[in-house]
């Protein structure tokens, strides 16, 4: 079976050539994180939880740290994961403080009866898997503490079509066994309302031709602009998206393939 | 009003369900077959006064949530320490806006909070202590937990917390959530879903109830539909849309509910019920549970039952 790894970091616009340098960087590193999980023999749920997780970790992108902030200048986190094996699911939503929200869906999956946990009930789960508490100030960059003000401001990021929605980040995986698994995860929409919950942890066609008719009927029936990654049980992968752009990184066959605007991929050997 | 007097003669339908369960007692039942009675008479008089779908199963499941014998509002089950939590969506099938909340506390019917989100913010979705504090901006009362509480929902978690039944997907006492979905005299389609949960969960724990796709779904072009039952397992195969799916290939209603059940049932082991119409006002009640309260008005007919082949009928007035 192909191993496959394909990761975005959220659809958006206006990013200046340095930060999509950066973005790009920082897209191909969790690409190579999450097919080298699966070239150990890792599962694809390893796999899209340690890439997802590099993201988390990196201030460019809106999850963990440098998730935009809600309209109080905090940060409130939704991520999901999903094991295509057996459908195992877990979720969080609206959690605060803590670094790596995949890796609390995770151990909702794996060591509770239910998938979906939220606010301080999620909080305290945290703190009984001794998950370390962090201050929110870690999670906080100057780009996302600028971000809220211009918003604040411009109220542009409610509407559906606002291209500058710099959304989510997530992976998707095919194992050694054919397994599939996919996690998102995400600070939500800039001055959001306290408590807000988005997409990110609610699960014939060829997969090019079922991400343009999903993603096309959003837009005409909504006017609601995104983007997604898809990995079909043949190992088909397909990265598209109606906003702007959407930064994307898929290894495959040792190869690392990367892009952030329409027609601008480049391709680069693993070792 | 909605509706002008000239309107299209589209039938008016509403649907309700009480949630899926077993081992109810007969005098139970009998309380529950009145709740849903009165909960679909009353989805269905707003119809016939030219309200829209959205009023409507807004309507049925606030009787719902107000009827301590139904899992929602007063009367849900209690979480791990004894508390009430709660979860409700709404949605209108003209234009697909949705309105949810999760682990909500201290309010009395989550399915108006539902519909504030949908019609008073720009998104779909609060949760807990965010969603309390837009219940406050948009003066909805907080009223103490001890009114949510029944002794009978008391007993349950005692009784769950020794025999440790209520997680497991087969479990046919999970007496699920409630819900409604309608068409008004335009033809539009709404659904509304609302429910304490499973008892004894985790704190903070959401099910399928607030997560439109697999508590409920509702496009004027497919259906409307209200699930209720295992929530893991309704959300896993996103249940609500799984159906309409169906439904989109050409089943019929009925077609369509058995194979979205029997998908849940056969993929991982989870019972569960819904109620649908579709676009063509077409309706069904189907449930895999040993049980679930349900009742259908349309064409000035009430239609109510709870166990397989019990359907009983009576004209509306």
């Amino acid at each position: 079976m192909s191993l496959v790894l394909v990761v975005h970091g959220g659809g958006g616009s206006n990013i200046s050539t340095d930060r999509k340098e950066r973005m790009r960087q920082g897209i191909a590193r969790a690409a190579t994180e999450g097919y080298n999980i699966l070239k150990e023999g890792g599962s694809a749920v390893d796999a899209v939880e340690g890439a997802v997780a590099v993201l988390e970790n990196d201030p460019e992108f809106n999850a963990g740290c440098g998730s935009v902030l809600n309209v109080n200048g905090d940060v409130e986190m939704d991520a999901s994961i999903m094991d295509g094996k057996n459908l195992s699911a877990g979720a969080v939503s609206a959690v605060r403080c803590i670094a790596n929200p995949i890796k609390l869906a995770r151990l909702v999956m794996e060591k509770t009866p239910h998938c979906f946990l939220t606010g301080h009930g999620a909080e305290k789960f945290a703190a009984d898997m001794g998950v370390p508490e962090i201050p929110v100030e870690k999670l906080i960059t100057e780009r996302s503490k600028k971000h809220l003000e211009k918003e604040k401001q411009e109220k542009g990021a409610e509407k559906p079509d606002c291209p500058k929605n710099t959304g989510t980040v997530g992976a998707v995986a095919m194992d050694c066994n054919g397994n599939l698994a996919y996690a998102t995860s995400t600070g939500g929409i800039v001055n959001k309302m306290i408590g807000r919950v988005g997409d990110s942890p609610c699960i014939g066609k060829t997969a090019e031709e079922a991400a343009e008719l999903a993603l096309n009927y959003m837009k005409s029936k909504l006017k609601g602009l995104g983007g997604l990654i898809l990995i079909s049980k043949t190992g088909d992968w397909v990265a598209k998206w109606t906003s702007v752009s959407m930064p994307w990184a898929a290894a495959k066959d040792d190869k690392l393939q990367t892009g952030i605007d329409f027609g601008d991929t480049k391709i680069v050997d693993l070792p």
